[in-house]
């Protein structure tokens, strides 16, 4: 049997470095119980690089996934075949049985022993039988990590941990919580100055903006009207490079009216709407300071379905449809509001659709852990990638986890938790073209402007032909986000 | 699909013949005594571009699109005679849309190079080919122009949102503000409805990061048309240099250097500097709006002071505030060639002004 559960052998194996410090649970007597036998590891080699390494190991755990999710929670301690943890990784260090804390030098091993840890709460997480155990597990790995700690697995592992505590905490007060999700209590400008400092440190963002932006320039070219409607309008900083753009082109119609309406919905609170009219206001005064006509339109939901008839339309304007998914949502949105979204702006028959989507899976009838793993693996590539750039030290890098990815990363938990998230389709290109969108093709001028994005940052980045109307930003072998342009059926 | 706004810079690196560039509008002019026009590809493209508005070549009238292309200094004549050959399907250009990739045009180059029988044929199509090729450069270019003033479009909206939301913070707690300076908390303890008031610090900059490789397939005629980059990258290394190795690591960030580029790929460093280029064609968009971000920029170069504010504000620590203020207090005499920088302490004091407040 331990054959099978090759992470719970490392489990244990990891539980046995640390002295039984957790308290009185059953993990508890797991750690001491498996004493010796950590012990008696030591034929493992002491060289490899644990900061590539461990994304390996989330994908190779991922494999095993279909054993693990027939398991219970199993933290009982099995007579461990080291054997069985070689498919995972090379090797990993000798010092066995020296704390990890007192010898930083074992950083890197700890990499593999918080994975598995957080595998396990998440495990334990899904069953109210299990919740007390989760605590624990959590609890220690509250202790093991910080957000402010010198290694990217283990300030991934600290944030996936508060993200899995506060999920734990919503679910015990289940009953008296609102649908409203508790935003974090972050300063707005905290939050924008992060959003800029990412935008800065990673393609990531303006991959989505821009190659979205681009395609819109391209499909309206002609026309002298234009109206976006933006399903997510967030802070509405993607409009700031169309509007320039517009009032820089010199083909086409001279000067292009656009028209941006902007959805909000009701179920989220006077917050969100505050939030979009507030967006308005902002690219009001920006369409005014360099001379681009504009008009913009709050578009409020009462809802999740969404109704074309609650647009205001003008004939013979070009309709664009925008959708940008990649980013955090703070705000709830019905998992179905999408679907009744884009079967609804069909029929207003747009020019071109941009869907920009992050590639974490929440389609298809995977397991919550296969989620979970594959929600670990996303945001451990997007550490990683900033790494790459920039120092674990810049303070810079810790303020935008902590205010953005952290919130991020709990945002996600809680969408993955959910069943009713999940979709039971592949992914959202699959459904539009089941859905008989059509597919619009990449220009080579975006093509072109996602590369040179690109080469602004990074090695590690890469971009990635996706059919013929699409493009994928990857950090290394991980897609992280990508991008698709779709038109109406009826459009030529 | 991007068009010259300003072909003249880079028409002028390559187009070595006996030409005049005219002033804005891109028109190329020989120097004959009897002026001729030059179609140049983007022109051309621009042309193209306003008959297929006009409902193609046969519906279009030079004076429609005269009007539609609103180039300066183009006339009716010009536009005839075009249009004329446009018709008849006697202009070279009109093929160039068949190769989609540059390597679809290299492979068709090759292609060209053993099946072409005569000699005329290949010069012929050697000469599409370099048109094409140029065509693709120039595009590229065009791509690189347009992706650095969006950036910079959405890095100006951002910093204006952050001016807003310092601004309305600031105003709310005017009140609480002047209590907190009295107790010695400086002003940036009143933001603090969060616990972490950022530690915002110099993004790493795209400056310091990689620069167009691709454009190093074109290869010579790479260094011509990169030449006018040269005055740029003299102001990156005079900047890089001036300031103290700490600060060079923080813009390079980790990146390795690549050693198989060398020199040529330097000069193609992209320029984001504010200067270089305005959102609206050459009208500044706001001068109070720059000077604020010049401000910001002068600030963040400090170096001292932005490397006491790290130390002090990663600690989190309840003293930040006198930091703050020395932080604005402090000028430097560098203007360094960097996009603007934020900095929301700078937006607090100076966002008052700001256009979008």
């Amino acid at each position: 049997m331990s054959m099978d559960y090759p992470y719970d052998d490392l489990l244990d194996l990891y539980f046995s470095n640390t002295p039984a410090t957790a308290g009185s649970t059953t993990a508890a007597a797991t750690i001491s119980s498996c004493e010796e036998h950590g012990n008696s590891s030591n034929d493992w080699s002491l060289d490899m690089d644990w900061d590539c390494d461990y994304r390996d190991l989330i994908e190779s755990m991922m494999d095993d996934e279909g054993a693990m999710m027939e398991s219970p929670p199993m933290l009982s301690c099995h007579n461990a075949q080291e054997g069985a943890c070689n498919s995972a990784s090379t090797g990993l260090s000798t010092a066995y049985g020296v704390d990890v804390e007192e010898e930083p030098k074992l950083d890197e091993s700890k990499g593999l022993r918080l994975v598995h840890l957080l595998v396990a709460a998440a495990e334990a997480s899904t069953d109210v039988k299990t919740r007390e155990l989760t605590r624990v597990i959590l609890a220690r790995l509250k202790r093991l990590v910080s957000p402010s700690d010198r290694t990217n697995m283990e300030r991934l592992a600290a944030h996936f941990a508060n993200g899995l505590s506060k999920l734990l905490e919503r679910a015990n007060q289940q009953r008296q919580a609102g649908p409203h999700q508790q935003r974090d209590a972050y300063d707005q400008s905290d939050v924008i100055s992060a959003f800029q400092l990412l935008q800065n440190m990673s393609p990531y963002v303006n991959f989505g903006y821009l190659t979205a932006t681009q395609a819109i320039i391209e499909a309206v070219k002609y026309d002298r009207r234009v109206h976006i409607v933006d399903y997510d309008i967030t802070e509405g900083a993607q409009w700031a490079s169309l509007m320039q753009a517009f009032v820089s082109k010199n083909t086409g119609p001279s000067a292009q009216h656009l028209r941006i309406t902007a959805l909000s919905r009701a179920t989220n609170g006077k917050k969100s709407i505050a939030a979009v009219q507030e967006a308005g206001r902002r690219l009001t005064a920006f369409a005014e300071s360099i001379g681009q006509p504009f008009s913009y339109h709050h578009c409020k939901l009462e809802t999740d379905t969404f109704n074309a008839s609650s647009l205001k339309l003008v004939r013979g304007e070009a309709v664009v449809i925008n959708c940008m998914l990649h980013l955090p949502r703070f705000s709830h949105q019905a998992p179905n509001s999408l679907i009744s979204f884009l079967s609804e702006v069909k029929t207003l028959n747009p020019k071109l659709i941009t869907l920009v989507h992050e590639e974490v899976g929440l389609m298809g009838n995977q397991g919550f852990l296969h989620r979970f793993m594959d929600l670990l693996h996303q945001f451990s590539a997007m550490f990683d990638s900033l790494e790459a750039g920039l120092s674990i030290a810049t303070p810079a890098r810790g303020f935008v986890e902590r205010v953005f990815i952290g919130p991020w990363v709990y945002g996600w938990l809680t969408r993955i938790t959910d069943d009713s998230e999940v979709e039971s389709f592949a992914s959202w290109p699959q459904w539009l073209e089941a859905n008989g969108f059509k597919a619009v093709d990449v220009s080579f001028a975006n093509r072109c402007q996602a590369k040179l994005l690109l080469s602004l940052f990074n090695d590690g980045y890469r971009v990635e032909e996706l059919g013929q109307n699409g493009l994928v930003l990857g950090w290394k072998s991980r897609r992280l986000v990508s991008a698709s342009f779709w038109a109406s059926p009826e459009s030529n | 699909m991007f068009h010259a706004k300003k072909p003249s810079s880079m028409n002028g690196s390559y187009e070595n013949r006996a030409m005049c560039v005219q002033g804005d509008s891109g028109l190329v002019l020989t120097t004959d005594p009897k002026p001729r026009l030059r179609w140049t590809v983007e022109l051309h493209e621009r042309f193209v571009d306003a008959v297929a508005q006009l409902g193609g070549p046969d519906k279009a009238t030079p004076k429609t699109i005269m009007r539609v292309m609103g180039v300066k200094g183009l006339t009716l004549y010009h536009l005839k005679s075009h249009l004329q050959k446009f018709r008849l399907g006697k202009q070279p250009h009109k093929e160039y849309g068949d190769h989609s990739t540059k390597e679809g045009s290299r492979a068709a180059m090759d292609m060209q190079r053993n099946v072409a029988s005569s000699s005329g044929m290949m010069s012929r199509n050697m000469n599409e080919m370099q048109m094409e090729v140029q065509r693709r450069l120039h595009e590229q270019l065009e791509v690189q122009r347009h992706l650095q003033l969006r950036i910079e479009a959405q890095g100006k909206y951002m910093q204006s949102i952050l001016e807003r939301a310092c601004q309305t913070l600031a105003g709310e707690n005017m009140a609480a503000a002047t209590a907190a300076a009295a107790a010695g908390g400086g002003y940036k303890g009143n933001l603090g409805s969060s616990s972490l008031s950022a530690p915002v610090g110099p993004p790493p900059h795209p400056l310091s990061f990689p620069p167009f490789q691709d454009l190093n397939i074109y290869g010579n005629t790479t260094d011509q048309v990169l030449d006018h980059h040269n005055f740029h990258h003299q102001n990156i290394e005079n900047h890089f240099t001036a300031n103290n190795a700490a600060d060079t690591n923080i813009y390079l960030g980790k990146k390795r250097p690549n050693p198989s580029f060398g020199n040529d790929v330097r000069k193609g460093l992209l320029m984001w500097s504010d200067q270089d280029h305005d959102l609206a064609g050459n009208q500044p968009i706001d001068d109070e709006h720059r000077i604020q971000i010049q401000m910001a920029t002068h600030v963040s170069t400090d170096l001292d002071s932005l490397s006491e504010i790290y130390e002090r504000k990663s600690g989190l620590s309840g003293d930040e505030g006198n930091n703050g203020g020395k932080l604005l207090e402090r000028p430097s005499p560098r203007r360094s060639p960097l996009s603007p920088m934020m900095n929301p302490n700078g937006g607090l004091i100076q966002g008052r002004n700001s256009p979008f407040g």
